[in-house]
């Protein structure tokens, strides 16, 4: 019994001591008198012409490096999608090797999110995926996740490779992947190697549209 | 009659600008004049500048507006009380109109109110935060003023005159060119009816004191002095007395105004002095230098891309219709053949004006375009009266509806689907509505963060290009705003322009993440950084959208 109450009076001690600590450490504290600037007004901004959004990155990518032998094993592949009637386009746009920025060369489908996934017809080790959206302006698209599995149904035995969904919006899990602009040099994504018979490619729509746009998708790897 | 139609305009007119005034992302110039108001709002002070931002009238005719709204501090304050200022002005136009009804026939009134009704352009800039619909409103009052003092000289009416040039200084310095505009129009068309020996409607009450005159009132002088200093020009009478009255509310009110109701004198200085940044501005030293077409081709037929054809073609051809009838001075009816002329004049030399000076931005063209509805009024009532068969004047009827029915489709679609679109000749430098999920999402972090509203929040943008965002970060209260990245760049929220490649979470220690990119303006980036630890606090919050 003793020792219980020993116990607490110990407890309590320690906390009105914490308690103290801290008001005498928070007595010692104040917000730091910070002069932060003010905005500078500035007059009516340029508009430029109405194909142009952001300023293009600075400088080509650095060369990838993968095992000697790597392949487009994508090329030509069957190509299906979470939309069954594209706007415009057809599906077998995205393997068909043609990576202009052009209105013939680009499928587009409606927006929120959706997919496309390339069926390899066999498992391959896979080293890095490519991806062109809509290149001709460098926009932003949003959520983009790369997803590799042997299930056609992406339900077991999936591995991310690329998320870039920072607040799980697509609900596919929160990435940490940077967001970047879209070039003529296409987004790489590592596929560190991965086994996979299927890729799938999602996307929400992007800073220029709510429509998601595929003009070419690349998979390098070593076919088995 | 007249009044009935009038206000089921209205009405319409109405119905066409209000919905979703908050729907359309701010425009960095609508920021910029609200962040000015807020210091009028706040602090009770307003200081005219000379180098940009215009005049004190849409600030002080804010202020009851903002009060009504409800809004406790300017944190609470939302774009509509905002935008109703030029909303209201907008509609004030339709109701001003019976100012020219002693000149204008009845259908040619209508017909006017229905097209500044319909107008995309009147009806898109109705809800923009800027001074031009205030200018246009108080042009027209002037325009009106001074028509109906040469009907029939009275003291209101010059005062009236008087205190609208007055306002339209204190709305925009550009005012000088609407002036000389009423100038040529009035002097233009009086000159012509004087020299085509055309009768005035109202015998002029003033005596002619040259024994010289002709007996008959019909024929005026060119130019006399009566007694009492009452002067006669081409048939205007004047009294002088009149126009020393009217110079002096004028002189009055803009100084009201600029001196912040006398509490900034230097205000009154500063707006002689603010025309030397005008000329250099209109003589090119600027970024918005555009060809002599830049309006036609905005107002008669723009189309971008896979976008929809905006087109007031209607109008202008209307309009184009009433000029030949002013200036043929036939097929007008009852419309009197001195104010059609002034209005043509008027609208031909600010269409004129206005296209030459290389400097230009698409509200700009909302004088000269007010004043080709006023004759689109006109010309209506022309192409209906030169169809003499019954059938015939029931299918031009039938034609302007299914037009006014597709400028009101314009109108609809440019305030809503396209409002802040660049297939919408009417939007410039706009803000993106992407940024908007950056504004959500930094509200978002301040709600998990213990300081909420109080949090440091670091803005990071070359040549300070980050408005609007001042305006949406009005609620935050430790806000830095810089024009490159600065030393101590870190806070728990930095929103950097993309362009600097700062890579906040790259950089060790790694305390940040980038929480996405977002799209200001074309050409205009901001990459959102938050502290690790902020954003896992922030992802549980997220409401969820449900899918269609």
């Amino acid at each position: 019994m003793k020792r219980i109450v020993a116990q607490r009076f110990s407890i309590l001690m320690a906390l009105a001591l914490t308690v103290g600590v801290a008001k005498s450490f928070a007595a010692d504290m104040e917000a730091l008198p910070l002069k932060l600037p003010a905005p500078a007004f500035k007059g009516t901004p340029t508009d430029p012409p109405p194909d142009t959004t952001a300023e293009k990155p600075k400088g080509p990518r650095p060369a990838f490096l993968a095992p000697k032998g790597c392949v487009n094993v994508g090329a030509k592949a069957k190509v299906t999608s979470s939309d069954k009637a594209p706007i415009t386009g057809s599906l077998d746009l995205i393997t068909d090797g043609n990576k202009e920025a052009t209105d013939t060369s680009t499928v587009e489908l409606h927006r929120r999110t959706q997919w496309v996934q390339i069926d390899l017809e066999k498992e391959a080790s896979l080293y890095a995926i490519l991806i062109w959206h809509n290149h001709n302006t460098p926009c932003i698209y949003r959520d983009v996740i790369v997803q590799l599995s042997d299930d056609p149904d992406f339900i077991t035995g999936v591995t991310t490779v690329f998320n870039s969904d920072n607040d799980n919006s697509s609900g596919l899990g929160v990435g940490t992947d940077r967001e970047y602009f879209e070039t003529n040099e296409g987004k790489l994504v590592d596929a560190k190697g991965t086994k996979a018979r299927y890729v799938r490619c999602y996307s929400k729509g992007s800073t220029d549209s709510a429509l998601n746009v595929y003009t070419e998708i690349e998979i390098w790897g070593l076919a088995k | 009659m007249t009044w009935l139609l009038l206000g089921v305009i209205f009405v319409g007119a109405l119905l066409l600008r209000w919905p979703d005034l908050d729907r359309r992302p701010m425009h960095n110039d609508e920021a910029v004049n609200a962040i000015k108001f807020k210091g009028l709002w706040e602090e009770g002070r307003y200081a005219y500048d000379p180098d940009e931002y215009h005049g004190p009238t849409l600030y002080y005719l804010t202020l009851p507006l903002a009060k009504l709204s409800g809004a406790k501090n300017f944190g609470e304050l939302t774009e509509t009380p905002l935008r109703l200022v030029p909303l209201a002005f907008g509609l004030a136009l339709i109701l001003a109109l019976p100012l020219l009804g002693s000149g204008l026939s009845r259908g040619a009134l209508v017909g006017a109110a229905v097209w500044t009704a319909l107008s995309p352009a009147m009806v898109f800039y109705s809800r923009y935060y800027i001074h031009e619909l205030i200018l246009v409103f108080f042009s027209f009052v002037v325009l009106a003023a001074c028509w109906r003092y040469l009907e029939r000289p009275r003291l209101g009416w010059a005062l009236l005159a008087g205190a609208g040039v007055g306002l339209m200084y204190a709305t925009k310095e550009t005012f000088v060119i609407q002036m000389a505009a009423l100038g040529v129009g009035l002097v233009g068309a009086w000159a012509w009816a004087s020299y085509e020996r055309i009768p005035s409607k109202e015998i002029p009450r003033i005596e002619p004191m040259n024994p010289c005159a002709p007996l008959s009132p019909t024929l005026s002088p060119r130019f006399a002095w009566g007694e009492g200093g009452d002067l006669s020009i081409l048939g205007m009478s004047l009294k002088l007395t009149h126009l020393a009255a009217a110079v002096v509310v004028m002189v009055v009110v803009s100084v009201v105004l600029f001196s912040s109701f006398f509490t900034h004198w230097a205000g009154v200085l500063d707006a002689v002095r603010t025309y030397l940044p005008m000329v250099k501005r209109a003589s090119g030293h600027s970024p918005h230098i555009h060809p002599w077409y830049f309006y036609v081709e905005r107002l008669a037929w723009f189309h971008v891309g896979k976008g929809p054809v905006f087109t007031e073609l209607l109008i202008l051809v209307l309009a184009l219709i009433g000029a030949g009838a002013a200036f043929l001075g036939r097929g007008l009816g009852d419309t009197q053949v001195r104010l059609a002329r002034m209005l043509a004049l008027y609208t031909l030399f600010l269409a004129v004006v206005y296209s030459a000076i290389s400097y230009k931005t698409p509200w700009c063209f909302l004088g000269f375009w007010h004043g080709a509805i006023l004759l689109a009024g006109i010309g209506t009532m022309v192409l209906l009266q030169l169809a003499t068969l019954r059938w015939i004047r029931a299918g031009m009827a039938i034609l302007l509806a299914a037009g006014a029915v597709h400028l009101g489709i314009g109108a609809w679609r440019s305030t809503h689907e396209y409002a802040a679109s660049r297939l919408n000749p009417y939007v410039y430098g706009h803000t993106s509505t992407d940024i908007l999920k950056l504004v959500e999402k930094v509200e978002g972090l301040a709600q998990v963060h213990p300081q909420r509203h109080d949090m440091l929040l670091k803005v990071m943008a070359d040549h300070g290009d980050y408005w609007p965002l001042p305006w949406y970060l009005r609620r935050f209260k430790n806000v830095g705003w810089y024009d490159r990245v600065p030393d101590d760049p870190k806070a728990p929220v930095m929103i950097c322009a993309a362009s600097f490649e700062a890579n906040f979470d790259a950089r060790e220690p790694r305390t940040h993440l980038m929480a996405g990119m977002f799209q200001l303006r074309p050409k205009q980036v901001f990459e959102l950084y938050a502290q690790t630890e902020l954003w896992k606090a922030y992802l549980p919050t997220i409401k969820r959208a449900e899918e269609d």
